[in-house]
């Protein structure tokens, strides 16, 4: 039992934990860089795909009624495009959000939509709606007023005009992005919680040593607490970036969701068996089972021409896309939170042993060895 | 195999005797549809509902819930007849204690969802399309998947204080990915009639049938067990 027990080196992993934290606040606040507009403007993406017919389709998500224009802001917005020699890599470059090299989501691109008569005629409802599909095929052109109006397709009734928001043409509001560096580590930690979870929860089948079970309940625990941070901090993010807290049809974001029920139903498993190695054995069993959502949450921004997803990728398998100062802050933070969770296991892995010595200890002045 | 056969025959045979899962399966879904019918009542009347959706939505929850009360009361009953000790103690591996579970179970729920499916069909007036028969192959196979993940969190969730409350809290988020959403989309194509362009969602489910069956099979030993 006096493996865990670390004494003051325990106190030094916290202080050194606790340290990088600090140091991973001050490096996201001060040091990494507020993302500028080095993305390109849905302006210049326009101007070079002047006269190419387009279809665009995507997800409407605000919307704002002025007597005669629509806004909506539109997501996983597709364009499809006549003659435009790279379109495969511009849409992997949407797909990934790395059209100019950067990681981040490429900002929604607010769409226009101006009805003429028909709109008059039918109050102030087009036939699209929040949270209805938009698709519109028409002619790219570039209007005189390059701040507004960039890309005009034409369906129906419909005019569906594509803009950008303001001259940076991402992040509308930028300083939100700087919670990613608390969001994607405690994501990242979380899936380690569950991957022990799973690697103890095996090994205590194989050995029935109960410590074990010690370790994958606490690691269980603990996913689950920065799984908890991760989903809450995530739409923080989303709000600003998408315009929605939460996206029903954005996989990453559902099977995390489902990922982090799963294990909160492991941890009510365990508290609802009372006898110690049966509590270990079913609970190591749905450790194994509930462990197939990690990939599924883990891999699903990745495969994404599988499913849908416009969640950032962060670490993608092509080119080196962040700038170095946020790929700095990225790695401090990640090693931050990997040493404070250490640092959190280790403790209650010692507080389940204390516990377990303790019922021990009254088993045996209840005098009933 | 045969050892498996031989329990889920067993279990069918007494259940034939009782009628005490079915019965209960049976109401449980009755209500569940009738739930619906009531819930969407105004627009169904009105004609204002989009009934492949609806139908596809209905029937899924009705199959899982009713799963869920059949393969908790498959354990359940064991238990508390204390006959699942004398279960374990047949010179049986305990993986074909685990495959004769999910036999008898797939068979009870399956009994189910097709009656749940007539019941639908009648407290609807909806005719699938005229794709009946697709939409119960769809419901044999996601039920397949279902069972073989239910009959393994039913047998560890039986041994826990609040098994009953338990089993959907430990079920519903593994089955949410890997069956319902699948089998609803399957579903609604079925009434459609293109399910067989829908090879993503058979994969995937087919693909969790065989994940969940592998690990159901290696740790049937320590689920069954004390």
């Amino acid at each position: 039992m006096s493996g865990w027990k670390l004494g003051r080196h325990w106190n030094l992993l916290l202080a050194v934990s606790s340290a990088l934290v600090l140091v991973t606040v001050l490096l996201a606040l001060f040091y990494a860089p507020v993302p500028s507009c080095s993305v390109k403007t849905a302006n210049e993406l326009a101007s070079s795909m002047e006269g190419s017919r387009i279809t665009i389709s995507g997800f409407v998500v605000g919307l704002d009624v002025s007597d005669d224009v629509w806004l909506g802001v539109l997501y996983d917005y597709n364009l499809t495009v006549a003659d435009f020699s790279d379109y495969a890599r511009y849409l992997e470059a949407v797909r990934t959000g790395q059209l100019d090299g950067q990681w981040w989501t490429v900002s929604p691109v607010i769409v226009r939509v101006t009805a003429g008569g028909w709109f008059q005629a039918n109050g102030p409802y087009l036939s699209v709606g929040a949270g209805s599909n938009v698709s519109a095929t028409g002619v790219v052109v570039i209007m005189p007023d390059l701040t507004s109006v960039v890309l005009r397709c034409e369906s129906g009734y419909d005019v569906v005009e594509l803009s950008s928001p303001g001259a940076a043409g991402i992040m509308t509001a930028p300083i939100a992005q700087k919670i990613f560096y608390f969001h994607m580590p405690s994501a990242w930690v979380s899936y380690v919680g569950f991957f022990l979870t799973l690697l103890f929860g095996v090994m205590y089948l194989r050995t029935r040593d109960r410590k074990y079970d010690r370790i994958a309940s606490s690691s269980a625990e603990l996913g689950v607490l920065f799984a908890t941070i991760a989903i809450a901090t995530g739409p923080i993010w989303a709000k600003e970036e998408w315009g929605v807290y939460w996206r029903w049809d954005d996989t990453k974001l559902v099977t995390t969701f489902v990922m982090w029920l799963v294990y909160i139903g492991y941890l009510m498993l365990r508290a609802a068996v009372v006898d110690h190695s049966a509590r270990a054995r079913v609970s190591a069993v749905y450790g194994i089972l509930g462990f197939v959502t990690m990939p599924m949450s883990l891999l699903s921004s990745r495969i994404a021409p599988l499913i849908q997803s416009s969640h950032p990728q962060v670490i993608a398998s092509s080119s080196g896309s962040l700038s170095p100062e946020a790929g700095l802050t990225v790695i401090v933070a990640v090693v931050a939170f990997t040493f404070l969770f250490i640092t959190m296991l280790i403790k209650r892995v010692e507080i389940e042993e204390s516990e377990d010595e303790l019922e021990e200890l009254k088993r045996i002045v209840g005098g009933e060895e | 195999m045969r050892a498996a056969l031989a329990i889920a025959m067993k279990d069918l045979r007494s259940e034939l005797r009782a009628k005490e899962m079915v019965s209960a399966m049976f109401l449980f879904s009755l209500l569940i549809v009738l739930a619906f019918r009531f819930g969407f009542d105004e627009s169904v009347t009105a004609g204002s509902v989009d009934l492949p959706d609806l139908a596809a939505a209905a029937l899924w929850v009705c199959f899982s819930f009713a799963a869920i009360v059949g393969m908790h009361s498959s354990f359940a009953k064991e238990k508390d007849r204390e006959t699942l000790e004398g279960l374990m103690l047949c010179p049986v591996e305990r993986s074909e204690l685990f495959l004769g579970k999910v036999i008898s179970n797939m068979v009870l729920v399956f009994i189910v969802d097709v009656l749940s499916i007539a019941f639908f069909a009648l407290f609807f007036a909806y005719d699938y399309g005229g794709n009946t028969l697709s939409v119960v192959a769809i419901a044999i196979m996601g039920t397949l998947t279902l069972v073989l993940v239910g009959t393994l969190v039913a047998a560890i969730s039986v041994n826990t204080k609040a098994r009953e409350v338990l089993l959907p809290i430990l079920l519903i988020p593994l089955i949410a990915f890997s069956v319902i959403m699948p089998s609803v989309t399957l579903t609604g194509d079925a009434i459609a009639g293109t399910a067989t362009e829908s090879v993503r969602e058979i994969a995937s489910i087919a693909g969790f049938a065989v994940i969940f069956g592998v690990i159901g099979y290696l740790t049937a030993d320590y689920v069954f067990e004390g």
